[in-house]
C-alpha cells in the first residue's frame, strides 16, 4: 500500500472533488482517494506495484483525461490559455454585432398591433427573445449553461431551468389573470433586481474567462451539494437551483414580459391568463434553448474557446444591463439609445 | 511577435462591432423637422410615439409653460411601454394601444426633461428653451 499526493491540473470547481475522487475510486488499484479544492491536490492510497511515482501519476491521469484533469508530482502554475482569445474575441464580437443590429433595425416593431391572440403571444415571445430582453434572460441562460457544462453537467440543469420557467409563467400568469393585479416591482425594486442580475452576469462571465482564479470564490449559485450531484444526484438541492432560477425569470426586468403581464391582467380568467403567459414563454423558448444547449454542440470542439466566447458575451450583457439599470434609475445619462 | 494573433483578433472584433453600429444606424430624423409640439389653449402639448423606442427622440419646446406629454402607443409590447420620467417621478406601464397624458407643471418645464423605458435602453428628451 502506498499513498501519494498529486497536484491536479484543471481542478476548478466544487464538483471536481466528487468527480476526481469518484473516477479514481473506480480503479481497482485504488483503495482511497481524497481531493481538496483548496490545495488542488488529491491524496491517493492504493496498490500500484512496481510503478514509479511518475508512472502512477500518468496511470491515474488516464481516467481523468476526458474530464480535463491531469495529475502531476509538481505544482502546476495557473495557466491562462490566452491563445483561446484569438478565436473567442472575434466570435463574441460577431454575436454582439448581431445583437446590436437586431436592436437597431427595430425588430421589436414587428410585434403586431391589433387583437391579442395566442398566436400573437407566441410571436411576441419570439421577438422578445432576440430583443434587449436577451441581455437579461439570455445572458443568464448562457452563463448558466456554460458554467454548468464546465462543472460536467450540461443537459439536466438546462432542462430544469426551462421547465421552471414554463411552469412559473403558466401558474403566475394564471394568478395575475384570476386576481386581476400584477406583481409589478416599483422603481427601486426594478433597479435593485437589474443591478443584481448585472453583477451576477459580470461575475459568471469573468469566471468563464478563467483569467482570475479568485472569481471562483464569488460564485454563489453552484453550491457543493450540486457538485456532489454530478455523480448520481440524491439530494434535491442541485435540481432546485436551476428550477428556481427558471421560475424567477418571470420577475426579471423585460419590457415584453411586463406588457404581457399587463395584458394578462385584463383577461380576468385563470386559464386565459395562464395560457397567454405560457405561450409567450413558449415563444421565447427556441432562442433560449439554442443558448442553453450551445454548450453541448461545441463540446467536441475547442471547449476553451467556447467558454471564453461565452464569458465575453456574458460580460457584455452584464455591462449592458449595468449601464441600463443606472440610466433607468436616472443616475447617469443614456450613452446609447436604440 | 507572440501577441500578434490577439491584437489582430481584437482589431477584427472592433471592426465587426463598429460596422454593426454604423451600418444599422436608423435615420433618426435629425435632419427633418418633426412637428410634434402644439398649443391647446393654455397648454403646450408634446406628442411622442412609443414603439420600439421613442419618436422623436429629441423635442424642443418652450420653457415655463404648463405642458402635457402625450405618449402614444400602438401595439407596443416592448420596453418603451414602461415609461419612467425620473425628474417628475413618473412611472407607468402604458397600455399596448392608447394615449397617455403626462402633466408637466410650468415650473418643471425647464432645462432638459429625460424619459427612459424601465430597462433603460430607450430614451427621449425634451429640451425646454
Amino acid at each position: 500500500m502506498d499513498t501519494y499526493t498529486f497536484h491536479v491540473q484543471g481542478m476548478h470547481c466544487k464538483s471536481c472533488i466528487a468527480l476526481t475522487e469518484g473516477e479514481l475510486m473506480d480503479l481497482p488499484e485504488v483503495t482511497h482517494a481524497q481531493s481538496s479544492l483548496k490545495t488542488h491536490t488529491v491524496d491517493v492510497t492504493g496498490e500500484f506495484g512496481e510503478r514509479t511515482p511518475e508512472q502512477v501519476a500518468q496511470f491515474l491521469t488516464e481516467p481523468l483525461k476526458r474530464h480535463g484533469y491531469s495529475l502531476h508530482l509538481e505544482r502546476q502554475g495557473h495557466q491562462v490559455r490566452w491563445g483561446d482569445f484569438t478565436y473567442a474575441i472575434p466570435i463574441a464580437a460577431v454575436f454582439v454585432a448581431i445583437f446590436i443590429i437586431l436592436q437597431k433595425l427595430g425588430i421589436v416593431n414587428l410585434a403586431g398591433s391589433g387583437e391579442m391572440t395566442y398566436t400573437t403571444a407566441f410571436v411576441i415571445g419570439l421577438i422578445a427573445s432576440v430583443s434587449t430582453c436577451m441581455a437579461v434572460v439570455g445572458g443568464l441562460v448562457l452563463s448558466m449553461s456554460a458554467s454548468y457544462a464546465k462543472e460536467g453537467e450540461a443537459i439536466r440543469p438546462q432542462v430544469l431551468f426551462h421547465i421552471g420557467r414554463l411552469v412559473s409563467f403558466f401558474v403566475l400568469g394564471g394568478l395575475i389573470g384570476a386576481v386581476g393585479s400584477a406583481f409589478q416591482l416599483g422603481g427601486t425594486g426594478t433597479f435593485v433586481l437589474s443591478f443584481i442580475v448585472a453583477i451576477i452576469l459580470l461575475i459568471l462571465g469573468l469566471n468563464l474567462l478563467d483569467i482570475f482564479p479568485w472569481t471562483k470564490k464569488l460564485i454563489p449559485t453552484l453550491p457543493s451539494s450540486f457538485g456532489k450531484g454530478v455523480r448520481g444526484l440524491k439530494g434535491t438541492a442541485g435540481a432546485l437551483t436551476p428550477l428556481l432560477i427558471g421560475a424567477a425569470t418571470f420577475f426579471l426586468p423585460c419590457g415584453f414580459t411586463q406588457s404581457m403581464q399587463l395584458y394578462t391582467l385584463t383577461t380576468g380568467s385563470y386559464l386565459e391568463g395562464a395560457l397567454t403567459m405560457f405561450i409567450f414563454a413558449l415563444g421565447t423558448l427556441p432562442v433560449l434553448a439554442l443558448l442553453s444547449f450551445s454548450a453541448l454542440s461545441i463540446k467536441k470542439m475547442q471547449t476553451g474557446v467556447f467558454y471564453k466566447t461565452a464569458g465575453l458575451v456574458v460580460i457584455f450583457f452584464g455591462l449592458f444591463n449595468l449601464m441600463n439599470s443606472l440610466v433607468a434609475a436616472g443616475l447617469i445619462q443614456p450613452l446609447i439609445s436604440f | 511577435m507572440k501577441n500578434l494573433p490577439i491584437i489582430l483578433s481584437v482589431l477584427v472584433a472592433a471592426l465587426v462591432i463598429g460596422g454593426a453600429v454604423v451600418f444599422s444606424q436608423k435615420p433618426d430624423g435629425s435632419g427633418q423637422v418633426v412637428q410634434n409640439v402644439s398649443m391647446e389653449g393654455e397648454k403646450q402639448v408634446i406628442e411622442i410615439d412609443a414603439k420600439g423606442g421613442y419618436s422623436p427622440k429629441l423635442t424642443t419646446a418652450k420653457a415655463g409653460v404648463p405642458t402635457v406629454l402625450r405618449l402614444k402607443t400602438n401595439g407596443t409590447y416592448d420596453c418603451s411601454s414602461a415609461v419612467t420620467i425620473p425628474a417628475i417621478g413618473f412611472r407607468k406601464n402604458l397600455e399596448a394601444t392608447g394615449v397617455t397624458e403626462v402633466e408637466v407643471p410650468a415650473n418643471v418645464a425647464q432645462g432638459t426633461l429625460e424619459g427612459v423605458c424601465s430597462m433603460g435602453m430607450y430614451s427621449f428628451s425634451v429640451k425646454f428653451m
